[in-house]
This record gives structure tokens, C-alpha cells and sequence, in this order.
């Protein structure tokens, strides 16, 4: 091979990066654009005037982000988003639809709510832990048996965990009308998990911080934080340096912040949902960036979703990492179900007829992020965005809020087929060897 | 007279690519011009300009004297251009004649007013079928299923194919890839019988020897351009050589006489079953001692992929054992194997041996990701892999833009350079070579070679599998020949004919059909 082709390669190279870096930003924003534009062309047919296009996008917008407590409610739809796109996003990357996350969602809320029901009298500390990890393994176990079907026998897991799907539905109505039932309310719904298993809502943070014993809970926290940064920072940091860093950062806010909070805490609207579960959110993205790109385990996923011929041949235990990939994924989703009980339901237990739709809208979420773990904390603010001004929209407009499905699934198709709008927008095709990744094999 | 096919001036750029540039070619009526040159040398892409696939950014292209433009394949075919494709266009379940009407099919006058619904004429097709095949020689019987076919008769079929769509002008796009070397003189008869009776042939291939065995003219194409044209007489093998990869190649490896130590695999009555549960390796045992190379011959298709997955772990063993150094590996897992000291170069760099989508430092990494110093923990230790990779790319002299560069996005030679890299900078004990060189340029091939003899004089224990029997010839101490799942003999490599080997290959073994 001459000079001129090592250059030449280094030209594709070079091409091939900028073509990557503008189809992960661009295709996504042009998707959204070109849903929004069709959602706009489908109001105007059916409205049959220009002004209901502009005050239903108007009122959207206002729902979204300035009515009265419109941000934090877009952030408090946004957080299970972001738990179910990751899980999503995880079966993704590693060849796996999980198709199940909706039921996924449905059991991780019912091991919390068992568990937040089972153990009362715990403190905080241990108990709010505790109901996040029942959730994360039940959502775990529900995902994970899919998952041991397709290592074991090929069984395709869109078919099972759909079909898990129907099973949680009616477990979780079972669960509800008979074993966990709360006997003294007249609505069908559980009993309502003890105040130390529920996720705090940001006007509580200063009352809850009274407590030393919730206060040491945070400290341990913001310790953890410190610590993943400066490792991450300073990799070869001296041990006593880390340490002390962690000491001091933990310290601190064990002594400082519940005095700070008590006189200077901006949320004191007792009607505001927003909780800490957005914070949870932020962190379990930023794990799952970890997991998926700095783990052997992560590069065994990504081995065996892009091609799992070439998985095998390096040595790597195929079933294995199927079930371990559901198992991660149904444990976000769970968590994600986990987080809507506890921190956002006005019982803060589990109603019957608790539908949420959140998993089916994850999964064009998914696709619209590219299977991105920052790209799916943008993707959930906007879809987060969308489910809170719907309901504003309709009421200014008369536009059914079911236009936000319809231009979800708009975005959805111009996503999971750019060569339409390459088409549509004039684009030049990107070289034949950046061709698409599939996001999902076939049925075989 | 005007030549049968004159192309001038050809120039085709993709993004970022200048494919053909000012490409002059011209095939005289009733003449063998061999088109030779290495992967990427445009080659392909004037070909499928001459076949209307694609359309030429400058220059002309006539027939007989007459300027024209193809806008597609059926332009080109309507004046007299066939191709047949190096992998073969035909249906297996169908008999020759559906496959070669297919797309042409001509009807029964007496149903032809039922438009769709007409019932085919094959019985008329069959006819012109058989006498094609009796003119030319070419011993096609067009009631046979082509899944009955050997491959030699299929590629028969696909040029009775082009001939029935009344080919003036062949291109066979190397053609003797997937041939015995008999099979491929059987096809040189053809050839000539062909352009007797007035048809042009343009022949590719990137065997020299095949040129000097059957073309009348030689053109080399390097990096997009033409870079001459000679004749056979004129020509010698390095000259050629020289002329595709723009240096002097050495085109024999040299190296010293084996010295074989102790059994490294031994392979003891094995079988092993195919995708559809056939036994496609029967009864197969064979050694392979420290530094020195066995190499298995045989035509593709004959159990040797189904050998090298069972070795390797990748695919069950249904009888027999293997025994790597002094460990059962009959049943093992593929890491293992690895772990106990094997390197592996797989048939199919694209399906096993990469993946495309990751970058070359990542790819380089593969099957030790897992290992100190690249992974701590749980956690993939970037700057080690890093290292690693640049010592990688420098020292077996991988052409890549970067290590962060996808690995699809290299010439397959390089490609190949990131798997033997791979596979031979950890110590391994035994190398599985499975098609190393198979469609790479003759640079990388000489490459690839040397690595493969430095590996055996380290004391590695080699086993080499290939179709090219130039490339089993010049590297192996000794050979077996698979025919049909079973090794039907092992010679020594000095002593080894080619016509010897050639009829191995083709199952003949002391003068009986095995």
C-alpha cells in the first residue's frame, strides 16, 4: 500500500468522524424538526387553520416550561424517561430489543412498594436503599427471565417480554386488589409505603435533613460523588490525597448542609412534585456511560451487539452476557417504576389502573438518542417537555393531546430511517463504510 | 478493424476517492486481455463502468467503433457485454435452463395473449441451451439443478448464460478463485475455444501465473490509473509485480528447512458436523509439531472451515479429540483455547475475525481486553490499549490514520495486518491460519507470509489452511489434502508436485476416484 493511500484513508478518516459527528447531533434535531413539522401540517389538516397550529405549539411551550410549577413538572416526567432510555438503550447497544420495559416498570414498582410497605421503622439511610435495589431486582428478574429463554433456547426476546408484559399487567392488578391492598381506602390501591421509603420531594430536603441520620445518608453521597471525580480527574492521585478529599467533601456536608438548607433552600412550594429522583437520573446516566464504555463488561455488551460472530470467536460467553444485559436493563426499568411510586404518586402507593405509558415512549427515545447515555437525558428532557405541556396545549388549543404520540412517532420513523430524511432535506448519503449500525437484529 | 470494446479516457471519482482516472483500455475482437492489479486499483470499478453499473464522470466507451452509453447492466447486455461475477448470480433450486432464462424468459406463442399468466417456453430455451453448450464446449446440460452442480459446471452455467443473451464480449471476474487447478486449465480450454470462434474475453484475475498461461495481452492497473499494457512473451512474473505495487515484491519467501520439535496439537479421529448436522470432517488426525507449518490443501468447501471452528472451539465436536500441548481441548470453550496458547486467524476477517464498528485499538485488543495490564478490574485501562495499539500499528506496519479510526473503514489488507498483529503478539504456542491472504494485495500478501515463516522459526506450531495452492506450496514443511472431510494424504512439501497436489485436490488419489 503506497503513501497515497494512507492518505487517502486519512481523508475517509477524517470525513468519516465529521459525517459520525454530525449524524449523532444533527439526524436526531432533523428528526425533531421534521416531527414537529409533520405534527404541525397534521393540526392544520384536521383544524383547518394556521392559528390553532400556532397556539397549540404555544401552549405546548407554556405547559412545558412557564405555567406555574411547568419546569419541575417537566422534569419530574422526564426522570423515568431517563431510567427507561438507558435500559433501553443498554439491550441496544449489546443486539437486544427489550420490548419490556413497561412491565419491567410495573414490577419494579410492586417490589417497592413490598418493600417500603414490609419493613416499617427503618431509617431512611437503609430504607430508601433498600426499596430502590427491590426495585431494581424485581425489574432485574422480570427482564432477566427473557433473557435466560433467548441464551438458553433462542427464544426472541420482543416475543417474550411482551409477553411478560401482559403477565406484569395483571400481577401487578393482583397484587393490588388482594395481598398489598390497603383495606381502609375505598379506591382499589395498595397501602402506602412508610414515610422513610418514600424518595423526597426537594421542599422536604430541609426537614428531612434534621435528621442526622438522613443527613449522614447525603453526606455518604456527596462523599462518593468526590470521590468518582477526583479519580476521575486525577487517576494516579496518591491514596491519602483521594482520601482526604472524600473525608473532607463528606464532612462537610454532614456538618454544613442541613444548617445551609435551613436558611437558604429556594423549594418551599409544598404542591411542587419535583424529588430527587431527577438527581438519581443524572447519576444512573453517567454509570451507565461508565458501564458501557470504560468496563470489560461494557466492551463485551458492545462485542456482542455489533457483531456477535466475532464475540464468540474472542471468547466471550454469549449467554451469559444476554442475560446480564436484560437483567441491567429491566433493573433501570425497574428502578425507573420504583422512583414513580415513591416519588410521585400522591398515595405514594401503587393504584390499581396505574398506566404509564412512560415504556413504550422510551423506546423512541432510545432510538432518537442513538443509544447515548447524554444524548437520552436530552431526548427525556424534550419527551419529558412534551407529556407536561400536552395537557395545556389541549386546553388553549382544542388539539388532542394524543398529537404528542403522533409526532413521537413521527420523530421515530424519520430516526429509524435517515435515508428519508436525507431524502426529504437534500442530504448527501454518508460513505458505504459508515453504514448504519442496525439498532436491532432481525427474528432470528 | 476498431477493437470489439474501446474505453478512453475513463475517469470516476467517489467522495474522496479519484477510482479511474483516465483510464484508456481497448479489447481487440477475438483476444484474452488479462486485467490485472491489487485490491483498490480500480479494477472494479472499470469493469462495472463497462457494464453499464455505473456511469463515468469523463471519457467515452465504444463498441466496434460505434461511441455509446450504458445507463445500465441491460444497456450493456442488449450490446453484447456479459459478465460473470466472481460469486456466482444463480438459484440453486432451479435447473440450468430456469436460471439462465430467468429475467429473458420467452413464451409459448400459443399462451402469449394471457400476458403474465403465458406458460415459459423452456423447451425452445433448452434447445438453444444444448447447442450453446455443444458449440462452445462447454458440457452444460440445462435440464440439471444447478444445486447438483459442481462449482466448475456452475460457472459454465453463468457463461452459457451470458452467451444466451448473445455476449460478444466476456468479462470473467476472477474467475479460477473458487477452482481445482485442473479446474482452472479446464477453464483456460474454454476460454480459448471461445475466443476461436470470435468472442472477446477480458480476463481478471490476481494470479500471475494464470496470465501467462492464457491471456494474448497485459494491462496492470495501479491506484486508479493504467500503468501499461504488455503481452506474455514480453512479460516476467516480478516485472508484473512490480508494475501493480509500484516496487520490487519478492515474490518467493525464502526460508530455512523446519526444525520440528515437540507435538503441539494432535488431532485424533475427529468429526465434526456442519450448520445442517452433515459430517462434513470425517475421521480426520493429523500432528502439528513446534515451527514447522502444515498446511491443508484442498478446494474450498471440503470440511477445512468446519476443521478450524472445531479446533478453535467454535463449533461442536461430534466424535474424535484434540489435544493442545497436554490438555483435552476436544470440548473446550473458545477462551481457553486461547488461553492455552493458540492464536487464530479465521477464514472470514469481516463475520469472525473483526468488528468493524470498533476502532483499530479496540480490535487490536479483542481477545486480551479482559487481561492486566489492559483491563483493572472491572475497568478498561484506555492508556495501556492505547499503548499497545501504536506498538501494534508501527511494528506490523498497519496503515491507519489513527487507532481511533473504525477498523471498516481500512483496506482489507490492513484489516488483515490488525488481525495478525493481534493473534501473533501474544506468545502463542500454536497458530490456526485459515485463508490469511485470501483477496489482498500482493504487498500485504508478502507481508502476512513473513510473519507466518518468523512465527514458525520462533518455534510456534503452525497449521495453515488454504485454497491457493501457491500460497500452501511456498510456506508449508508439510501438506495434507482434504477432499470430502477427510485428509486423503500428507506429503512432504519439497517433494510436492502441483499436478500431484492438483489431483489430490480433486479427489484422485493412485490413480482411483476416491
Amino acid at each position: 500500500m503506497s503513501n497515497l493511500a494512507a492518505e487517502r484513508a486519512a481523508r475517509t478518516d477524517g470525513r468519516a468522524t465529521l459525517l459520525r459527528t454530525l449524524d449523532v447531533l444533527s439526524m436526531p434535531a432533523l428528526a425533531m424538526f421534521l416531527g414537529f413539522l409533520g405534527g404541525a401540517i397534521i393540526i392544520w389538516i384536521t383544524s383547518g387553520s394556521l392559528e390553532t397550529v400556532g397556539a397549540a405549539y404555544a401552549g405546548l411551550i407554556n405547559g412545558a416550561f412557564f405555567k406555574q410549577r411547568g419546569f419541575s413538572e417537566t422534569l419530574v416526567a422526564m426522570t423515568p424517561y431517563v431510567f427507561l432510555g438507558l435500559g433501553l438503550a443498554i439491550g441496544f447497544k449489546a443486539g437486544l430489543f427489550n420490548i419490556g420495559v413497561e412491565g419491567q416498570f410495573y414490577i419494579g414498582a410492586i417490589s417497592a412498594v413490598w418493600a417500603g410497605v414490609a419493613f416499617p421503622g427503618l431509617p431512611a439511610i437503609i430504607h430508601l436503599p433498600l426499596v430502590i435495589l427491590a426495585g431494581a431486582l424485581g425489574g432485574a428478574l422480570w427482564a432477566g427471565i427473557p433473557g435466560f429463554l433467548k441464551a438458553r433456547t433462542g427464544a426472541h426476546e420482543v416475543i417474550t417480554t411482551m409477553m411478560m408484559n401482559y403477565i406484569a399487567f395483571r400481577l401487578a392488578e393482583f397484587v393490588v386488589s388482594l395481598p398489598l391492598r390497603d383495606p381502609l381506602s375505598t379506591a382499589v390501591q395498595t397501602l402506602r409505603v412508610s414515610p422513610n421509603a418514600e424518595l423526597w420531594s426537594l421542599w422536604q430536603i430541609p426537614e428531612r435533613l434534621a435528621d442526622p441520620l438522613n443527613a449522614l445518608g447525603v453526606a455518604l453521597f456527596c462523599a462518593l460523588c468526590a470521590f468518582v471525580i477526583v479519580r476521575w480527574l486525577a487517576p494516579h492521585a496518591r491514596r491519602v490525597v483521594v482520601g482526604g478529599i472524600v473525608f473532607a467533601t463528606g464532612a462537610i456536608a454532614f456538618i454544613a448542609l442541613p444548617p445551609l438548607v435551613k436558611v437558604w433552600w429556594l423549594f418551599d412550594d409544598q404542591y411542587d412534585r419535583l424529588h430527587i429522583g431527577i438527581i438519581l437520573a443524572l447519576v444512573a446516566a453517567a454509570v451507565v456511560w461508565w458501564l458501557m464504555y470504560k468496563t470489560t463488561l461494557g466492551f463485551e455488551m458492545r462485542t456482542v451487539g455489533a457483531n456477535p460472530n466475532a464475540a464468540r470467536y474472542a471468547g466471550i460467553n454469549i449467554s451469559r452476557n444476554i442475560i446480564v444485559t436484560m437483567a441491567i436493563s429491566g433493573a433501570l426499568a425497574g428502578i425507573a417504576g420504583t422512583i414513580e411510586v415513591l416519588g410521585v404518586s400522591i398515595c405514594r402507593c401503587l393504584p390499581l389502573f396505574f398506566s404509564s405509558g412512560y415504556g413504550f415512549d422510551s423506546i423512541a427515545l432510545a432510538l432518537l438518542a442513538k443509544n447515548n447515555p447524554i444524548g437520552i437525558v436530552g431526548g427525556a428532557f424534550l419527551w419529558g417537555a412534551m407529556r407536561n405541556g400536552a395537557d395545556l396545549m389541549e386546553l388553549n388549543s382544542g388539539v388532542s393531546k394524543y398529537i404528542i404520540s403522533l409526532i413521537q412517532g413521527l420523530v421515530l420513523l424519520f430516526v429509524a430511517a435517515p435515508a428519508v430524511v436525507r431524502y426529504l432535506l437534500r442530504m448527501r448519503a454518508p460513505s458505504k463504510t459508515e453504514a448504519e449500525a442496525p439498532l436491532t437484529r432481525g427474528w432470528g | 478493424m476498431p477493437p470489439a470494446l474501446q474505453a478512453t479516457g475513463i475517469t470516476k471519482r467517489f467522495p474522496g476517492v479519484l477510482a479511474n482516472d483516465h483510464v484508456d483500455f481497448d479489447l481487440q475482437s477475438g483476444e484474452i486481455h488479462g486485467l490485472l492489479g491489487e485490491n483498490g486499483a480500480g479494477k472494479s470499478t472499470l469493469m462495472n463502468i463497462l457494464y453499464g453499473l455505473y456511469q463515468p464522470d469523463e471519457g467515452t466507451i465504444s463498441i466496434v467503433g460505434t461511441p455509446t452509453r450504458f445507463s445500465s447492466p441491460h444497456d450493456a447486455i442488449a450490446q453484447g457485454i456479459g459478465m460473470v461475477h466472481q460469486h456466482f448470480m444463480l438459484v440453486p433450486p432451479l435447473t440450468v435452463t430456469e436460471n439462465i432464462i430467468l429475467g429473458q424468459e420467452s413464451l409459448q406463442p400459443a399462451t402469449q395473449f394471457l400476458g403474465q399468466l403465458s406458460a415459459l417456453d423452456r423447451r425452445s430455451a433448452a434447445q438453444r441451451i444444448r447447442e450453446l453448450s455443444h458449440q462452445y464446449r462447454l458440457d452444460v446440460d440445462p435440464d440439471a439443478h444447478v444445486k447438483d452442480l459442481p462449482v466448475g459446471a456452475q460457472q459454465r452455467v453463468e457463461i452459457v448464460k451470458a452467451l444466451y443473451r448473445r455476449a460478444e464480449i466476456l468479462i470473467l471476474d476472477e474467475p479460477t478463485a473458487v477452482l481445482t487447478p485442473q479446474e482452472a486449465d479446464e477453464l483456460f480450454v474454454i476460454m480459448r475455444e471461445l475466443v476461436k470462434q470470435g468472442k472477446s474475453i477480458v480476463f481478471i484475475t490476481h494470479k500471475l501465473r494464470e496470465m501467462f498461461a492464457v491471456t494474448d495481452r497485459i494491462s496492470v492497473m495501479r491506484g486508479g490509473k493504467m500503468v501499461g499494457t504488455t503481452t506474455p512473451k514480453q512479460a516476467t512474473s516480478e516485472m508484473l509485480a512490480e508494475m501493480m505495487v509500484g516496487r520490487q515484491v519478492i515474490l518467493q519467501i525464502d526460508k530455512q528447512a523446519a526444525q520440528p520439535g515437540d507435538v503441539i496439537l494432535r488431532v485424533g479421529n475427529l468429526q465434526v458436523q456442519d450448520d445442517r448436522h452433515a459430517t462434513t470432517v470425517h475421521d480426520v488426525s493429523f500432528e502439528v509439531r513446534a515451527g514447522e507449518i502444515l498446511g491443508i490443501a484442498g478446494v474450498q468447501g471440503n470440511g477445512q472451515r468446519e476443521l478450524v471452528e472445531a479446533l478453535t472451539g467454535l463449533r461442536p465436536v461430534s466424535g474424535g479429540h484434540v489435544a493442545l500441548l497436554d490438555h483435552d481441548t476436544t470440548h473446550a470453550t473458545p477462551r481457553q483455547i486461547t488461553e492455552f496458547g493458540t492464536g487464530h486467524v479465521p477464514e472470514d476477517r469481516h463475520k469472525h475475525g473483526l468488528v468493524l464498528t470498533f476502532p483499530v485499538r479496540d480490535n487490536l485488543v479483542l481477545c486480551t481486553y479482559y487481561e492486566s495490564p489492559f483491563a483493572r478490574g472491572v475497568e478498561i485501562d484506555e492508556a495501556h490499549i492505547e499503548n499497545e495499539a501504536q506498538k501494534l500499528v508501527k511494528e506490523f506496519d498497519i496503515r491507519t490514520p489513527s487507532t481511533g479510526t473504525l477498523v471498516g473503514s481500512l483496506s482489507g489488507g490492513n484489516q488483515q495486518k490488525v488481525i495478525v498483529a493481534r493473534e501473533l503478539d501474544r506468545p502463542v504456542k500454536l497458530l490456526i491460519v485459515n485463508q490469511p491472504t485470501r483477496g489482498l494485495d500482493v504487498g500485504s500478501i508478502e507481508f502476512i507470509h513473513r510473519r507466518i515463516v518468523e512465527a514458525r522459526d520462533r518455534h510456534t506450531a503452525v497449521l495453515l489452511v488454504s485454497a491457493e495452492l501457491d500460497e500452501i506450496m511456498s510456506l508449508s514443511d508439510r501438506i495434507a489434502v482434504m477432499y470430502k472431510g477427510r485428509i486423503l494424504d500428507t506429503l512432504n512439501a519439497p517433494d510436492a508436485t502441483r499436478e500431484q497436489l492438483g489431483l489430490l485436490m480433486a479427489g484422485v488419489k493412485g490413480g482411483a476416484h476416491v
